[in-house]
Formats: C-alpha cells, structure tokens, sequence
C-alpha cells in the first residue's frame, strides 16, 4: 500500500481538494438532524412560522453548497486517479522495458499484462472512490456520534456506546473476510485453468475417452469453489443484520432515556429526534461497508503484484547510466566487426541448475557463415541467445572482437547485431512500420534493400498498398514463409555485422531459401545460422554439432562427414536417394 | 499550489470521432456487451435452475416481504412514539411500546439475514448446477463445435458469464425485488399519511430524471471511447510483450515507451472525462435527497404550526424520503447488472442448445479387442454441407498394416482421420473396422482401440508423470518410463530438474516443442492400443531427435494397424500403402516402390523435390 501513497504524492493538491469537498458535503449533511431539532423545537413548538421558513431556506441553500461540492470534487478525484494511473502505467511500462529478458521471463507474459492494465485499473478506481467516498464511511460514523454528543450529551454517549462493540466486530470481520475471499479467488483460478486446459485439449481429451474423469475433476474444484464462496459470503452477509441489531438498541435505549429526560425538562423532543436520526445515518453509512472491505482487499492484492514488478533489477547499471545521461560510462562503445568467440563458455538457466550448455569453444571471423545443428533441446537456441546478451553465459568468456561482451557498451553491442527468432513476431503496423524496427532511422531505399535481399520484396509490391500495407495483429494476412521473410529483412535493414537466424527459414521453400543464402553473403556479415537441412550447412564455413548441451563435432561439411558418425547419420537421412521433405511440394 | 489546483480543468475535451473504432488493426477495444435477446425465455430457465429448490426459494421470498415490510415500520414506530408518547401523554404503556417496537427491529435483522443466508446457499448451488452442466455438455458436442469458434470466446461464456450470473443471483435478485417492494410500501405509507407532503417530496424525482439524461448522454460515448482505449492499450501491451525478445535484441525499448505514453495519454484524457461526469451522479442523488430533505423539514414544519401534520409525521417523511431515493438508485444500478447477467445467462444456455454428437444408436455395441481391418467403403464428407473435402475414397487397410497419408495442406488427411475416429461420419459410403460398420460401434469404445499423437500435442497442468499417464490411468510408475524410454524422451526427462514429478504448467512453457511431442507419443505408447494414428505426430521434431525415436515408433507400430500423416520420406517410405490425397480424392495408393514405377503426382512430388535439392546443394 506504500506504492500507493508515492505514486499519490504528486497529486496531493488535488487529493486533498477532493477530500475537503468531500468534508463539506458531509458537513451539511451532519448539521441536518440538528437543523430539524431547530425546526421543531423553535419553529413547531414555538409557533413561529419564521422560524421554519429561515431554517428550511437554509436547508436548500447547504444542500446548493453540498451539491456543487461535490461535482468538483468529482473533477479533482477524477484528476487525482486518472493522473495516478498514468504515472504507474508509465513507470510500470518503463520497468518492464528496463528488465533484462531474463528477468522480463520470470513473470509469465500474460500475467505482466493483467498488471499493467486491470490491477492499475483496479488502483485507480479504489482511490477514486475512496476520495469520494470510502474515506466518508468511518467520517460519517464518527461525526455523527460526534454531533448526537454534541446535540445532547447524555442521549449522544448512549450512541457512543455502541461503538467499540462495532468497531472490534468490523476489524475481525474484514481480517476474516478477506482471507476467505483471497481462497475464493484461488479456488476460482483453479476452475477456470481447468476450463481452459479443457478446452484447449478437447480432441485429446475425446480420443483418449476421458470425459467421464474430466467431468469428475471437473466438479470436484466446482464443488470447491462453492462450499468456500458460500462460507465467504455467509460471513460477509451477517456483518450487516448485526449492525443494525446493535445500533437499533441504541435506538431503543435512547428512546427511554429520552422520555425519562424529557419528562426531566432535561432534553427537548428536538434534541431526541437528532439523535435517532444521527443513529439511522450511521446505519446508512455502514450499509456500504461490506462492499469497502472487497474492494479495499482486491487493491492490497493488485499493488502487492505492481510491488512485486517494481522491486525487480533494471538490466544492468552501465545501461541505466547510459539511458540517464546518454553518455557512455567506462563501457566500449564501437562499431562491431563481427569476429565471436567463444572460450569455455557454459550457462544455465536462471533458477535451474541443469546446465543447457556446457564447455563450449569455437571462434567465428567476421564474415564467416556458422550452421548450428543438433537434436530438439541440445541448446542451440541458447547459445545464439547468449550473443546478443539476452542471457549471460554463467561459465567462461565470450569475447566479440577480442573484447569481453560485458565490457562493451549493451546498445552498441546489440546494434550491430540483427537477430530473427525462431518464432515469427511481427507487430501491428505497416510493412516498412514492421521492417524499420530494425532501424527506425532507415530511409526507404534501405528497406526495399533488406526487403531485397531477403526475398520478400516482389511479395510486398504484390501487396494491396505495397509498403504501405498495414499487417493484423501478428501479421495475420501473411503466409508463414512471408512473415519469416519480412522478419529477416528487419534484421538486415540494421546492416548487422553479426546475423543470427535461428531456424527461421524453415517456412521457406528450397529455392528461395537458396536465394537468401545468395544475398546474405554479399552482405559479408557473420551469419550464425541454425538449421535441420544438410543442405544449408554445406555452403557454412564452420558447423557446430550439438548435442545434450555439448560441443560434440565442429568443422566443415567435408571434415564433419570424415569426422562425425552422428552427421553422417543425418546427411544420409536427408539425401539417401530421395528428398527429405514429399508433402510441402505444393 | 493555486495552480495545481486549477489542473484538473486544464484537461482537453478529447473529441470522439463516429466509427472512430473501424480503423483496421488499431487493438481489439471491446464490442459493447449484446443485450438479452430473449429475455423473458432466458429468464424462465434461469427460474427452472432455481426450482430446483423451490421450497427455500419461497422462504426465501417470504423473508424479503417480511423484512421490507419490518423496515418500514421502524420509522413508522418511531414516528408514532413521538407522537403518541413523547408529544402526546401517550395511551397504552410504554414499556409494551419498546418491546413491540425492539421485537420489529429483531425480527428486521433476522428475516434480512436469513434471506441472504439462504439466497446465497441457493445461488452457489445454482451456479454450481449450471458450471457442471455446461462444461459436461462440451464434451458431448461435436468437435465441429470447436472448430468453429475462438477458444477465448467459448472460455469467456464459462467463466465471465456465469460469474456475471453467479453475482446477480447472490446480491441483486433480492435487492431488486426487496427495493421494488419498499419503493411500492413507502410511497403507500407516504400518500397515507400526507398526499401534499408526498407530492412535495416527488417533485425531485423529474429533476433527477433530467439531471440522468443529462449527464449519461455526455458519458455514454466517453465511456465507450475509454474502452476502446484500454482495448488498444491492452493490444500493444500483448503484442510489446510477446515481442520482447525482438525489442531487446534490436534495442527498441525507447521506442515501444513512447508508444505506450501515447496511448496512456488517451487512457488518462478520455478516463478523466468519463470519471469526472459520471461522478456527478451519486452527488446529484445525495444533492436532490438533500433537498426534498430541506423540503420536507421547511413545508412541514409550516404544516405542522397550522396543524395539519404531526412532527411525528415529519420524522417518519424525513427518513422515508431517505430510504425512498436509496432503493431508486439501488435499482438503477441493479437493473444494469440484471440485464448484462440475463445477457450472459442467455449465452450459457446458447452453448447449452448446441446439438450433441447424434447418440451411439441403440444397437450400438462396445468392442473387446479387435484386429484392426480397416475398409473405406466410397466414402465422402463435407463440412457443414460445402464442398466435399474427401470424396469417393475407397481403400483397406489389412490388420498391423502401416497407412502413410501423404498430399498438401488441405488435402484431407486430418479429416480422414477425423472419420476414422468418428469425430465425424461420412455423408455418403461407409468405413468399417473388423468387417462392423463403425457407426453401430459406440464412440467410446471404438476410440479406446485407438491412441493418438495429434497435431498440436497438448499437455495438462500437472507432472510430467501425470501427462503420460493420461495414456492409462492405473499405469504403474515403472510402466510410464517404460513407454517414456521408448519414445526417447526418458534421457531428456531425467535432464530437467524433477524428473517425472517436474510440474508443467498448462501452456508446457519449460520444455520445447519437440519435447512435448515426445511426451505425446509416450502417451500413446502406454496406452498400448489395437490400432495407432499419428498425425504430423513428429513435425516439430528435428531430423536428429527423429532418428533417434523412429525405432521405438517402429517398435509401437509393429503389430498395430497405424495411420501417420507424415512430412518426411523416411517415414513413408516405411510404410506398407501410402495414400496420396489431393483436394480431397485418393489420387494413387500403394508402396513407395509401387507408386514410384506408376509415375503419376506421388513420383512428380518426389521427382521435383530431388531437382530442387539438386539445384541447391
């Protein structure tokens, strides 16, 4: 909750205005029962038409000032809230970028989303609603008393009473509720996952025949989520049957005591019907309570999972350094050439201890092409990682150019590097939109350059609006060879020196593949180049063979196929006497 | 600090274009809830859900009445003491007064509770009645079902939607029908006691109308404006997210912040708006209430010097028109949450009509073992009466014989397979297994001769273990890593930390691809079945990992009747009859030797690979 009181800090103007409209809307409504006394016992009992007719105007006129109180505290909670959302979103936005990938992967993508966007909603609307009318509930309650004190002391103090007794309820209610409702919450994920593993296994499920267990799983968390949405609620819906069992007894005492004093000449009927009414108002003001509690606990809930994102490590200080004053710190800062090494490099995951790489040698010079191979986990896709610093290698040294990696500058370092992931990602946007995010400064013959060379520019003037044409969400009017292409070409418009594609012409048909191949070379970037097809590792100048996480043969083609049983095994699977691949002929 | 306060009227006016929403690819703002289409049939059922407790429901009812009526006559009592009593010397006695009155507000508190008490045992179980149905009607509806609609969207109606009913039912079926009652009582107990007081108190009620109009019209569009906002900031949000990898590699985070400031901006503008104006409701609420308070107090209070009121008149008006305008706003606001659940009721019960697979016919009878002969008998089949996607298909396949299905994307395989094991009959021909016609052999038991590794090989929260023994439930632990040693993924399972009790989570993050079809095939394995499909089974396997368990899918085919959908050659030329489908017609079958000596589309898709191969090495 401290998050939320920083982030508030800026607009405390504001707050604070909000606060006070809501102080003299409560005002005039506390000052109410006492002008009703006045009324009735000044005006009806006295006789004096006057009197009444002064009250009751001045009766309309605070109810004027309370309603244009609280139309501007409308504007100044709204300011407060809205401008306090904008700061977290941004702030939270930033630290997610600031977050290096390993870190960003800690949080699954989906539920960084949910914090971004419905827990800060949630923020906002709680302290929206608390400038206007959470904090009123416990104001109104207190002043009340206060007032019926105020009116007549000894009727007032009988109010008084009733207040520890609910002041102790309330505090154990809401502990408990809010315990029970965060099970609730629990138990609700778990029906909800089962429904969606359901759902997205629904053919398994069908072929395997098992419904009949699905079903039966299905209900026992169903059943779960009743018994413990029933205790919640049962607890929740007895806070206000209770309240108002106390309170009216208070109701019932100041009714006797008040005839006894009346009777006394000690208090006035006036006086009396204040205090009843200052008791109703406190019913009232309670009635929202139960509705404060949830809400009060949801947002405790939402600013722990903000905290948990803001209290992650920025990537690394140099690059905080360098985004703050824009200069260098003792970091390189260079043009890379493209020469890679790699001595005894070895990594794990973060939080694993099962090395994904181990003991890994081999030096690339610039312009070389290397085909990494190996079988499906044996770490190829970690090793290119480990290039662009995605990750950082936990055994050994990888040296770019003969200088350490941690000793160049981060930006400098991944600008000379242009990196295609296995898996297509292309943003909403235009063609050139999507192509210039590999260098937003490229003009537009630098994109239909890389589009060139990387076999998608003829595509792209097929297009209904050429480079203009703007692409779904991921791309989806896109074949998947076409989208791969266009993630290529985003990685050339950079003009790498070092070029990694990880396995990401497999959508692409032989020839055009050939093609690329063709034009990367004139390009004479180093090409890390990961792949099934023996037939893109003949042209490499160097092939890694994988496997299990070790360097188990590196060469060429000719000194792999004298050398390695393993490679061997695959040129012949791939080139027996027949093609690999029958069914992409299309 | 003058200044700051002045801030919040410097916010631009955003200006809402009409159909500003239509731009193409700007995010996916959410489409505005569509309203009950049958209301009063949706109505009906969700009441034949609630019969099922009819006699609480009742009671239930009967406390709603009383406790309204109780509440009403508080203040009504309390009106009285002070007339009776306190004013006036006050007839009966006073002690029997308080008792009476003490024994209201007992009985007040009681019957409320019980009422919620009850309600909400009624409703969970409702809810729970409706969940259980609903999800055990998914798995009796056709798979065409699924594959017509967005999985998000099926989703949404198990989950948002019956929350949306759970709620209402909870909280706002009692409070509207409790608010309608007292609204009725007061308003009768009012024009009982005084028509002109009443009438004084109404006059309120067509300036509350007009200030609504007011300020939902300026609302209504900031609203939808902001939801399309958020539905845009959302859609950047995913997409920034999913693509961090490319944003980090290429050093694009500046760029992605300030996009997302833009957005945020609009958020905050359109929000600030929204909030601001809405916010003048519960004002104008309490403004007007205060008023008809001010009303109430100053005209009767001059009533009252003529006398033609009492004070304990005026107090019992004074807290009725409190309690008058309360349930007016309560049932404003629940009349927005009963439609909007009614809405989602009513797509609950749309899935919940969906037909279900036509019913095992009556004869239909349950298999012991088979032998595993195929026969496709002409058979055709369309999908939702279009174009026919597989016709005439005629072919057999011989018991422990291995079925290769080869032919482009589209050309029918899944489909094929989809007859085979019924997720769809043929609309003309038959298939028949062991000489039967399928369609007289239940479902169930036709499919329990059959294991499957699917396309898109799916895994479910929980151990590693528990995945493969999906396969067969009572598998003991030592004949899980059997089949997990036969499908080579033993090697890769014992790497990771946890072995076979390491958690998956439902989305199998932590292991790859190819590794999940591993775990598939081990699945299948265990399940030890008569007859085996494959579909595109090792497609995100790499050619080494391939190798290296084509002997143990060979092991698990031998003896079996298998179907495999495959890319590679190495797997069909394994086969013993490869059908060659194109555009849903069985062009050629026969062995790789047989087909390659006919010449025809199967030699012209091998031929014109090899040139190409050629050409490029």
């Amino acid at each position: 909750m401290a998050l939320i009181f920083t982030f508030l800090k800026k607009y405390r103007v504001a707050a604070g205005a909000a606060l006070l409209m809501m102080l003299i809307e409560l005002a005039v409504e506390l000052s109410q029962p006492v002008l009703i006394a006045k009324i009735i016992d000044q005006g009806i009992r006295e006789q004096n038409a006057s009197v009444v007719w002064l009250w009751g105007g001045i009766l309309v006129g605070s109810a004027v000032v309370a309603f244009i109180a609280g139309v501007l505290s409308s504007f100044f909670a709204s300011h407060a809230s809205q401008g306090f959302a904008f700061d977290l979103r941004d702030k939270l936005y930033d630290k997610v970028q600031s977050f290096s990938y390993e870190v960003f992967n800690r949080f699954a993508a989906s539920s960084l989303i949910t914090r971004l966007t419905g827990d800060v909603s949630q923020l906002q609307d709680t302290i929206f609603m608390s400038l206007r009318f959470m904090t009123r509930v416990p104001l109104v309650v207190l002043g009340s008393v206060l007032m019926a004190l105020i009116v007549h002391v000894k009727l007032g103090l009988i109010l008084a009473l009733t207040l520890p007794v609910l002041i102790v309820f309330l505090s154990w209610v809401m502990k408990k509720a809010s315990a029970m409702f965060r099970t609730v919450q629990n138990r609700l994920d778990g029906v909800n996952s089962v429904i969606q593993e359901n759902l997205t296994g629904i053919r398994l499920i069908r072929v395997f025949v098992r419904m009949g267990h699905e079903i039966g799983r299905f209900a026992a968390f169903s059943g779960d989520l009743m018994r413990t949405t029933i205790s919640a609620l049962r607890l929740t819906e007895t806070t206000m049957p209770f309240i108002m069992l106390i309170v009216n007894a208070g109701i019932l005492l100041v009714l006797w005591f008040g005839r006894v004093e009346i009777a006394a000449g000690e208090a006035t009927l006036g006086q009396m019907v204040a205090v009843i009414n200052y008791a109703l108002r406190t019913i009232g003001a309670l009635s929202a309570l139960s509705w404060i509690v949830v809400t009060f606990s949801r947002a405790r809930a939402s600013s722990q999972r903000i905290s948990e994102v803001m209290a992650e490590q920025a990537e690394d200080q140099a690059a905080a350094v360098l985004k703050a004053t824009g200069a260098t710190n003792t970091a390189v800062n260079r043009t890379l050439q493209g020469k890679v090494e790699f001595d005894r490099v070895s990594f794990r995951y973060p939080g694993s201890d099962i090395p994904v790489l181990e003991d890994i040698s081999f030096t690339v010079q610039p312009g070389q092409r290397v085909a990494i191979m190996g079988a499906t986990g044996s770490g190829k896709s970690s090793l290119v990682a480990l290039i662009p610093r995605l990750y950082e290698e936990t055994g050994g040294v990888i040296r770019m150019d003969g200088i350490r990696n941690t000793e160049l500058d981060m930006a400098a370092l991944r600008r000379g590097i242009g990196y295609v992931p296995q898996e297509v990602l292309l943003f909403t946007g235009s063609v050139s939109d999507n192509i210039t995010w590999g260098n937003e400064h490229a003009t537009q013959e630098q994109i239909e350059q890389a589009a060139q060379a990387a076999q998608i520019h003829a595509t792209v003037l097929g297009l209904p609006n050429g480079y203009d044409t703007k692409l779904g969400q991921r791309g989806v009017n896109l074949s998947g060879g076409q989208k791969q292409r266009l993630t290529i070409a985003r990685a050339l418009v950079r003009r790498p020196s070092i070029l990694i594609l990880d396995d990401s012409t497999s959508a692409l048909d032989a020839v055009t593949e050939g093609q690329l191949l063709e034009a990367l070379k004139k390009m004479s970037c180093t090409t890390f180049l990961i792949t099934q097809k023996i037939s893109s590792t003949a042209s490499a100048d160097l092939i890694l063979l994988l496997d299990e996480g070790r360097l188990i043969g590196q060469g060429t083609h000719e000194e792999l196929m004298a050398g390695s049983k393993l490679y061997r095994t695959i040129y012949e699977s791939q080139t027996g006497e027949a093609s690999p691949y029958v069914q992409s002929i299309t | 600090m003058f200044k700051a306060l002045l801030e919040p009227f410097r916010h631009p006016r955003p200006v809402i274009e009409l159909g500003a929403g239509k731009i193409l690819g700007t995010g996916s703002g959410r489409k505005p809830k569509a309203k009950a289409r049958d209301f009063a049939g949706t109505l009906k059922r969700i009441w034949s859900y609630l019969a099922k407790r009819k006699a609480k429901l009742y009671l239930v009812l009967l406390m709603v009445v009383f406790s309204s009526g109780l509440a009403l006559l508080g203040p009504y009592l309390i009106g009285m003491a002070v007339d009776d009593y306190l004013e006036g010397a006050g007839g009966r006695s006073w002690g029997l007064f308080l008792l009476s009155l003490a024994l209201v507000y007992l009985f007040f508190s009681l019957t409320s509770w019980l009422q919620n008490i009850w309600m909400i045992e009624i409703a969970q179980e409702t809810i729970y009645r409706m969940r259980t149905d609903l999800f055990a009607h998914l798995h009796r509806l056709p798979i065409s079902f699924f594959n017509r609609r967005q999985q998000g969207e099926i989703m949404s109606r198990l989950t948002n939607d019956i929350e949306n009913v759970s709620s209402t039912l909870n909280s706002s079926a009692i409070q509207i029908f409790s608010s309608v009652l007292t609204l009725l009582g007061t308003v009768g107990v009012m024009l009982w006691l005084s028509p002109l007081l009443t009438l004084l108190t109404f006059i309120v009620v067509p300036l509350m109308a007009l200030g609504m109009r007011w300020i939902t019209r300026r609302t209504g569009p900031l609203f939808k404006e902001r939801q399309r906002n958020l539905g845009d900031l959302n859609g950047y949000v995913e997409e920034t997210l999913s693509g961090q990898r490319i944003i980090k590699a290429f050093s694009q985070e500046e760029r992605v912040i300030s996009g997302f400031r833009e957005r945020n901006t609009r958020i905050m503008l359109t929000g600030y708006w929204a909030q601001a104006i809405s916010g003048f409701i519960p004002k104008l609420m309490n403004g007007l209430n205060n008023l008809s308070f001010a009303i109430v107090a100053g005209v009767g209070g001059l009533l009252a010097i003529q006398g033609t009121v009492t004070v304990g008149v005026i107090l019992v008006f004074v807290e009725y028109t409190r309690q008058f305008t309360r349930p007016l706003n309560d049932l404003a606001n629940q009349w927005n949450t009963l439609l909007s659940a009614i809405a989602g009721a009513e797509r609950v019960f749309e899935v919940m009509d969906e037909e279900t697979e036509a019913r095992d016919e009556g004869a239909a009878k349950s298999l012991a073992s088979v032998e595993g002969a195929v026969r496709f008998n002409g058979v055709s089949f369309s999908y939702d009466g279009g174009a026919d996607t597989l016709r005439d298909i005629t072919f057999e396949a011989k018991p422990g014989e291995m079925i290769a299905l080869v032919g482009p994307t589209g050309a029918g395989k899944t489909t094929l397979i989809g007859l085979l094991s019924r997720f769809y009959d043929p609309a003309q021909g038959s298939i028949t297994l062991d000489g039967r016609d399928i369609t007289s052999i239940r479902r169930e038991s036709l499919r329990s001769q059959m294991a499957f590794v699917l396309q898109e090989s799916f895994l479910f929260k929980g151990s590693i273990r528990d995945n493969i023994r999906y396969g067969r439930l009572d598998a003991s632990n030592e004949e899980v890593e059997r089949a997990a040693r036969l499908a080579n993924a033993h090697s890769f399972i014992m790497r990771i930390p946890g072995g076979y009790d390491r958690m998956l989570s439902a989305d199998g993050s932590g292991i790859s691809q190819g590794q999940k079809q591993l775990l598939a095939i081990a699945r299948a394995i265990l399940a030890d079945p008569s007859m085996l499909v494959l579909d595109e089974a090792t497609s995100s396997i790499d050619t080494v990992t391939e190798i290296k368990i084509q002997q143990g899918l060979q092991a698990l085919m031998k003896g079996r009747t298998s179907f495999v959908i495959a890319h590679r050659l190495n797997t069909i030329r394994a086969a013993d009859r490869i059908l060659v489908l194109q555009a849903g017609r069985l062009m050629q079958q026969g062995s790789h030797e047989e087909l390659l000596g006919q010449g025809g589309l199967y030699s012209e898709l091998v031929q014109g690979r090899k040139q190409e191969e050629a050409g490029r090495v």
